[in-house]
């Protein structure tokens, strides 16, 4: 029984409990484009955080974000050290491509990239599941674009992360503020945990 | 059907009926409730105190095995004393005492010799010469005769000769002596072999002398641990625990020192195993790194056994000796196989973070920094540490079984001293709280009284009152019986 538990614990299938996965999706809407960079800053600090086994995946929000075409990389780092190091470098490369060539999207379609999101770590079968949001939250569809949907959130953490202040929240704080508790009672009510941060400088904050 | 308490309680009449009700039937029950009360507090005093006593029965037995298991391994521990001892003195005796004949040889052989030298470097008298009398005569022939120039001439010639004769003498005597110094000169060597062997022999007798003396005490020491004496208990017991706190600390050194060498080799173990499978919760490659360190304890534990250095596995040591010889190889072998593995795995783990240090920094744009650090003195000193002691460390681990065995050893006599210790405390602890237990039932029905006292002191004023009367009545009795008396008389 033992040497069936150890060889059952070595098969190859991916650790679930104990693997993170992160999906991070970026808003390239608009002016919120310029926040790109320190976007690729975050990237690189979650990238040197993961370990071997984890999953990390960056999308872009588009106009319809619901697709596979917004994912801008993902990577599984391998079992192995050296391979997952060269993995992150070859990710890190792929992100920054798309940084230096990234082009402003007309709507912001964040519903669309958060079900994404849950589909994809879903399918990755990892234990710890986190989605962050690097986006002002506001969201804006095509015309006969629908997401009058419940998100399906448990087990994972929604971080909306450098959630900037618009020039209409300027006017009216309470725009703002009536933005987050839409997105934090979406998330909640799917049976997720909802975080913001908004002070990136603190690695504490990103610890996962 | 709840009630509602604080309805009734509000209600004077009902709370009156209550108390008075409550009361009275306490007062009805008094007796069997100070039985009942008594019962259960005696019942629980007295199954405290049984499991005291069971306790230091317990304790008792325990003291009993504990001194029994401590003069076992006294005897045993002083037996093998002993037996190196006997060993020691023996090895001496035959390797030193044992070529005592030959010393002796050699000795008088230097002795005959010295007497010899001696001998011939005697000296031996000049002869008288013989010419004297011839010179006397001629001497003579002066006085009586015609003193002519012959005898001048005579005597001068003599005087010549004597003078002549007198220089070959004293060449002949200095070359004499010359060579009796020589002589004596060859004796010189063999006088201080002859001292040294003479001291040589002195040491080794004192050598004897003092392992004699050792036996002694150690004899003295065995005699008391056969008769059991409370001297050698208490000799057996200070020493294990002295003993235990000794390898105590060095067995936590030596988990140190493995769990040094852990950290050394569980990152490049997960180059080899990978790092994502896990076994209840822990990683494969830190197992893996466990049973390469354990693996290590292991073939030291054997290697020392094979030596004959530790006895923890008695079969070993009473193996053949070519069987104990090819376990001793083998163990060796590995232990040095397995530590060139680990030296291997330092040097990987060290590639491994630099490569990890590399990304980090490119990742936080500070390439440019990272290249002009790279290939420095701080790159090869750490790396040359780290494999030095990745080969060091498992060669270090060996080491360990010594304290273990001494860890085993002791921690029955020590933990059973603990065992003794805390068994005594408890039961004197049940023992107090028996006592105060009794006390407590006393307390109880004092407070039980306490609720019933109206009715008590009612019972109290009505057996007062009919206890007078019964006096009044044994009083008047009396004074009739009295009264009767002495109208009869």
């Amino acid at each position: 029984m033992t040497i069936i538990s150890l060889m059952g614990g070595c098969s190859d299938a991916p650790p679930e409990g104990y693997a993170k996965g992160v999906y991070l999706l970026l808003d390239t809407s608009g002016t919120y484009t310029k926040e790109l960079t320190k976007a690729q800053q975050l990237i690189n600090y979650m990238l040197a955080m993961m370990e071997p086994g984890d999953t990390f995946a960056v999308a872009r929000i588009d106009s319809g974000s619901f697709s596979e075409k917004d994912i801008v990389a993902k990577v599984v780092l391998d079992s192995r050290p050296s391979i997952a190091n060269k993995q992150k470098r070859e990710f890190a490369a792929q992100v920054e491509a798309f940084v230096t060539t990234v082009k402003s999207s007309s709507y912001t379609d964040i519903s669309g990239g958060l079900l994404q999101g849950i589909e994809y770590l879903n399918e990755a079968k990892v234990g710890n599941k986190t989605i962050m949001i690097y986006s002002d939250l506001k969201e804006e569809l095509p015309k006969g674009f629908v997401r009058d949907f419940d998100l399906v959130l448990d087990g994972f953490t929604v971080q909306a992360l450098n959630v900037t202040k618009l020039r209409a929240d300027n006017e009216n704080p309470q725009e703002y503020l009536d933005r987050l508790s839409h997105w934090s009672e979406k998330v909640v009510l799917g049976g997720g945990n909802w975080l913001v941060i908004n002070d990136l400088d603190k690695p504490e904050a990103l610890a996962l | 059907m709840a009630i509602d308490t604080s309805l009734a309680l509000n209600s004077w009449g009902t709370f009156l009926v209550l108390l008075l009700g409550g009361t009275l039937i306490l007062y009805l029950a008094r007796e069997p409730a100070h039985k009942a009360i008594r019962a259960l507090f005696e019942g629980l005093h007295a199954g405290l105190r049984l499991a005291a006593k069971a306790l230091q029965r317990t304790r008792l037995l325990i003291a009993e095995r504990n001194r029994e298991v401590l003069l076992a391994q006294g005897r045993e521990q002083a037996e093998r004393e002993l037996e190196k001892e006997f060993f020691e003195i023996s090895k001496f005796v035959q390797r030193d005492l044992g070529g005592y004949p030959q010393l002796q040889r050699q000795m008088q052989e230097q002795v005959t010799r010295i007497q010899d030298d001696y001998e011939r470097s005697r000296e031996v008298p000049i002869p008288e010469p013989d010419w004297l009398d011839a010179v006397e005569s001629i001497a003579k022939m002066k006085n009586g005769e015609n003193p002519t120039t012959a005898s001048d001439k005579i005597l001068a010639q003599v005087h010549s000769s004597a003078t002549q004769q007198h220089k070959e003498n004293l060449a002949a005597y200095r070359k004499e002596s010359a060579v009796r110094h020589r002589i004596l000169q060859t004796i010189t060597p063999f006088w201080r072999k002859l001292a040294y062997s003479v001291d040589e022999v002195g040491d080794r007798l004192k050598e004897i002398i003092t392992r004699s003396q050792n036996i002694d005490s150690q004899m003295l020491r065995f005699n008391d641990i056969i008769a059991g004496t409370d001297k050698a208990e208490r000799a057996l017991k200070a020493s294990a625990i002295t003993q235990f706190l000794i390898a105590a600390l060095v067995t936590a050194i030596a988990i140190g020192g493995a769990f040094f060498n852990f950290h050394l080799i569980a990152l490049p173990m997960s180059e080899m195993v990978g790092s994502v499978q896990r076994v209840g919760g822990v990683k494969v490659a830190d197992l893996a790194a466990l049973v390469i360190i354990s693996l290590e304890v292991s073939a030291g534990i054997f290697l020392l056994e094979s030596l004959r250095i530790t006895k923890l596995f008695p079969l070993i040591g009473s193996m053949d000796d070519r069987i104990r010889r090819t376990i001793m190889v083998s163990a060796a072998t590995v232990l040095i196989v397995l530590a060139s593995t680990e030296s291997a795995l330092a040097f990987m783990r060290d590639q491994i973070a630099g490569d990890l240090a590399n990304l980090r920094a490119s990742l936080a744009g500070a390439e440019a920094e990272a290249t002009v650090v790279a290939g420095g003195i701080s790159e090869w000193i750490p790396l040359a540490a780290n494999m030095i002691l990745g080969f060091i460390l498992p060669l270090a681990l060996t080491m360990v079984a010594i304290p273990l065995e001494y860890l085993l050893q002791t921690g029955r006599s020590v933990f059973g001293s603990l065992i003794e210790i805390l068994l005594s405390a408890v039961a004197i602890v049940l023992r107090m709280l028996a006592g105060v237990i009794r006390q407590l039932s006393k307390v109880v029905i004092n407070f039980y009284d306490l609720l019933i006292a109206a009715p008590l002191w009612v019972e109290m004023v009505i057996r007062k009152s009919r206890k007078n009367t019964d006096e009044d009545n044994k009083y008047a009795g009396s004074t009739d019986l009295s009264r009767t008396q002495t109208i009869k008389e």
